[in-house]
């Protein structure tokens, strides 16, 4: 082997050893909300129509053009933002259409990942009222999620094996995000209440481990999170 | 650690067609298994933490939502993400310039730099992404590709729309380019 083919060897050795760069979990849940959300409105798009059909709809869509715009404008507004609560209107909605227990799992996770960067957001801007609600509604979702899981446990133990998996790894995700979180807040009342939120997840997470638990009490003793409480988030739990 | 050889996965096929079929698990599944992929290729190509997000986002979404459009018909379904990435990366050089595009092949290297003094193991993660980003499009492409992505030649080659021996050629010429950067990085 000659000096150069080794110097290239070494150098390529090196290389192979440098750590990659991994992306802030904030990152990543913000890539699959919008991914998901372009995924929905592409297949949504490709949806083909009976002409008769076209037109019905067509005078519909003319008919609530107002409504629509005023709802998109509202589906990236923030817990500060006047068109805050059409987003809670437009979330419920979605929840109706969630038949299976998957999808409702997965609606639940969803609203919970939006709930943590609406959180993160308020307390960038000094929100921190707003921040609490959030973080309230956030383990709400996740409540809402074991519940899931612990219903469909009855119907289908595997199932519900899957789904309990699904949660445990939304709720890891979620509590890495709030570590960071914690980590950035500047005020006693910010950190304390993100420490309240990771409990509430932990505890949200435990219930889907006792079958025999009651879904109105955590385990530790801990009253469960408040899920009729309209203020902290603009959706109530269907 | 690094995760080797996982990019071109054959196990993406059945994925894509639960996808195409409305399967949201398998749409996370995919996203979950290329976004950190996506996210350090792109990171290393561009060196700014919210470029390499907007980007990695942005690969995804087109990947995702075009797959009609990805034809397989032998063809990886990574290869197909990574050219994406790529036409991302070049779109972002275009609307906010390349800081470096200047082909090392022929940089001067100081008279006083003896090749064999270069002491690789010491070189700083970050020198190193530094002195890659002075390369040549290419030779970034195929350094990151192999040594970062842990792609085969073969992988790569897929990527580049280059044959494999192409591949090697290029690699080779990019080894000595990247260590005249570095040389000509530690006179300075």
């Amino acid at each position: 082997m000659t000096p150069e083919v080794e110097r290239m060897e070494r150098l390529a050795e090196r290389l192979r050893t440098v750590e990659p760069f991994i992306p802030p979990p904030g990152a990543k849940i913000r890539g699959w909300n919008l991914v998901l959300a372009a995924v929905e409105q592409s297949t949504a798009a490709r949806v083909r129509v009976h002409p008769v059909r076209r037109l019905v709809i067509g005078a519909a869509a003319a008919a609530v053009l107002l409504l629509a715009g005023a709802g998109a404008a509202s589906a990236d507004s923030l817990p500060d933002s006047p068109l805050y609560p059409l987003k809670g209107v437009l979330e419920n909605a979605r929840g109706v259409l969630a038949f299976s227990a998957t999808d409702r799992l997965a609606y639940h996770l969803d609203l919970a990942r939006i709930r943590l960067t609406e959180a993160e957001t308020m307390i960038a801007r000094h929100r921190v009222d707003l921040a609490g609600a959030s973080l309230k509604a956030l383990d709400d979702q996740l409540s809402s999620a074991a519940l899931v899981v612990q219903s469909e446990r009855h119907a289908d133990p595997a199932a519900a094996a899957r789904l309990q998996e699904r949660l445990r790894q939304a709720v890891t995700t979620d509590d890495q995000q709030l570590a960071d979180l914690q980590g950035q807040a500047r005020t006693p009342a910010a950190a304390s209440a993100i420490v309240e939120a990771r409990a509430r997840a932990a505890d949200a997470l435990k219930l889907t481990q006792e079958p025999s638990a009651s879904p109105t009490a955590s385990p530790g003793g801990r009253p469960s999170p408040s899920r009729s409480n309209g203020q902290a988030s603009p959706t109530s739990t269907p | 650690m690094r995760e080797p050889g996982k990019a071109a996965s054959d196990d993406d096929r059945p994925l894509i067609e639960r996808v195409r079929k409305g399967d949201q698990d398998a749409l996370r599944t995919l996203y979950e298994r290329y976004f950190d992929r996506i996210y350090n290729y792109v990171y290393a190509r561009l060196g700014r933490a919210e470029d390499a997000e907007d980007l990695a986002i942005d690969t995804m979404t087109k990947s995702l939502t075009r797959l009609d459009l990805f034809h397989d018909q032998g063809g990886a379904f990574s290869s197909w993400v990574y050219r994406i990435a790529h036409n991302a990366t070049i779109d972002h050089y275009r609307r906010h310039g390349k800081v470096a595009l200047v082909s090392l092949e022929r940089a001067p290297v100081p008279e006083s730099a003896d090749p064999s003094e270069l002491a690789v193991e010491q070189l700083s993660n970050e020198d190193l992404h530094a002195a890659i980003r002075d390369l040549t499009d290419e030779q970034q492409q195929v350094l990151i590709l192999r040594f970062f992505q842990d792609l085969t030649a073969a992988q790569a080659a897929a990527v580049m729309g280059k044959t494999v021996g192409a591949v090697q050629a290029l690699q080779h010429r990019a080894l000595g380019s990247l260590e005249r950067a570095l040389q000509g990085r530690a006179a300075n």
